[in-house]
């Protein structure tokens, strides 16, 4: 991904100085557009390696690391793009998936300070719980924290906490769910089971992608929520189910899965993943000098039509504005964002003047 | 230009995970596009198509004022001052890529960023494409790339890397 794709090198001097939060599909664009309208972009991610979701939840086989790799070092190398890795900005206290793989820890306000505008991009890499008796045993995971370790392995930087594991049960429709599915086939599991509370037709992940799976072994069970986590000796050993039937669309607009009373059965697992849904992880976890109130009950950042927080040099762009999207979602967004902050950088420099 | 050879694009479906980058980067920079959309084919797949710049294009032969018409690379554009909107191109073309544009009374379709290539610089959809499912070049490396792939996924090498 040739991030700077506007240009093939950085035009004259370099102007004002922006930092990026968050290297994932939206920040990376971002810097491309910064660099090619001459700025100096300093990039900051909490994980080891740039990419975000694109190279720790993505499958290899559908993004090779090259891809992300030679636009990041196309931008280090020819554009001067800094880049702080293993640093988690952050402003007020929050646990989200990955951040244990931080090394450093960068205060979000004083990080502001030190630029000329500043771009928010951190995804959303808090995962919804299952919410039910037993999901806090240490083999319950989210869909994430699976893929995360997963690619941990791979791509050489910690072996794998999973230990092994033959029967994976994988709940949800979308498509951390089908990674996360796949990923369990492509990892030598023996049975892998996708479970969902509506029917194919309403999975979020599409009926072509799940028929897909069923071919390459995965175990697709539709009209099924769980119930609880089945624990002995404090390990998870299977997810009693609960059957679930359609009825009227609920405000999501989808049929609401209703349960059948009485339907309960029990699917045996080594490893529980919850692909339930993601959720945006801002920096700002407090009220943070005020910026705290422009982030919403569901973490979403509220940005103006500029992708501005209102009376701040901080922008934001990508799923931390909209929630999980794809990933040419977020590049847009990461796209439109740098536009704005390349205008508001220009208007400030003739206001100076 | 400096490159006179004649450029392909291919899209290798077997790469293309529907993830829309293509479309919102030509969107991005065509202020009259995009130029590659991806079509919903039900059960969730949405595939990206654009121009194939045909070698023998029925778009060229069909334009009336010849204003559809090709580049030193052999892509095929169109010179607004001369395109009447007519679509005789689109009803030439197998494809149905042309659109007409409500804004420039013409028909406009990809013409493989002119600008940036003009800079020395590659088609925005192939350069940002995550999966690297679209390719562009001359015919012949386009085409071993293509056939490398395919071998790739024959003998299953894959897994190697």
């Amino acid at each position: 991904m040739k991030f700077a794709f506007l240009c093939q090198q950085k035009p004259g001097l370099s102007r004002q100085k922006i930092a990026v939060v968050g290297a994932g599909p939206a920040g990376l664009t971002a810097a491309g557009y910064l660099v090619c309208r001459g700025h100096e972009v300093d990039i900051y991610d909490k994980l080891p390696i740039p990419g975000g979701m694109m190279t720790f939840a993505i499958p290899k086989y559908r993004i090779p690391l090259d891809s992300i790799m030679e636009g990041v070092e196309e931008l280090r190398d020819r554009f001067g793009v800094k880049l702080n890795l293993s640093t988690k900005v952050t402003c007020g206290e929050r646990h989200d998936e990955g951040d244990e793989l931080a090394v450093n820890t960068v205060d979000m306000l004083k990080l502001v300070e030190n630029y000329d505008a500043t771009l928010i991009s951190t995804g959303t890499w808090r995962s919804r719980k299952l919410g039910i008796p037993g999901d806090d045993a240490k083999n319950v995971m989210s869909a994430l924290e699976f893929l995360l370790d997963i690619h941990m392995e791979e791509l050489g930087l910690r072996a794998s906490h999973l230990g092994s594991f033959k029967k994976v049960v994988v709940i949800g429709g979308g498509l951390s769910a089908v990674d996360a599915a796949e990923e369990s086939i492509l990892k030598g599991a023996s049975e892998v089971y996708l479970v969902y509370r509506r029917t194919i037709k309403e999975a979020p992940a599409g009926e072509y992608e799940i028929r897909r799976l069923s071919r390459l072994g995965v175990n697709w069970i539709e009209l099924a929520a769980p119930k609880s986590v089945t624990i002995e000796n404090g390990v998870a050993r299977g997810v009693v189910f609960q059957r679930m039937k359609l009825g009227e669309p609920d405000e999501s607009g989808r049929p609401r899965p209703i349960p059948v009373p009485g339907s309960e059965f029990e699917v045996e697992a080594d490893i529980v993943a919850a692909a339930i849904g993601e959720i945006p992880t801002p920096p700002i976890a407090s009220e943070c000098g005020g910026i705290g109130k422009h982030v919403g009950k569901d973490g979403k950042i509220a940005v103006d039509k500029s992708f501005r927080i209102p009376g701040t040099n901080i922008f934001a762009a990508g799923d931390v504005v909209t929630g999980p999207s794809k990933i040419g979602q977020a590049v847009g967004q990461g796209l439109r964002a740098a536009k704005e902050i390349d205008r508001f950088l220009s208007v400030k420099v003739l206001v100076a003047r | 230009m400096s490159n006179p050879g004649v450029l392909v694009r291919v899209i290798d479906y077997s790469k293309c995970m529907g993830c829309e980058t293509c479309e919102v980067v030509c969107g991005f920079i065509h202020e009259l596009g995009p130029f590659i959309r991806l079509y919903d084919l039900g059960g969730g797949v949405k595939r990206p198509i654009s121009c194939f710049h045909c070698s023998k294009a029925p778009c060229v032969e069909a334009c009336p004022t010849g204003a559809m018409r090709r580049d030193s690379q052999g892509t095929v554009y169109i010179e607004f001052s001369r395109c009447i909107g007519c679509m005789a191109c689109l009803y030439a073309c197998p494809f149905g890529i042309p659109d007409y544009s409500e804004t420039t009374k013409t028909s406009i379709k990809c013409d493989l960023c002119r600008l940036l290539r003009g800079d020395g610089l590659i088609p925005a959809c192939v350069a940002m494409c995550p999966s690297r499912a679209i390719l562009v070049g001359l015919p012949k490396a386009v085409g071993d790339e293509v056939k490398k792939r395919a071998l790739t996924r024959i003998v299953q090498l894959g897994e190697i890397k």
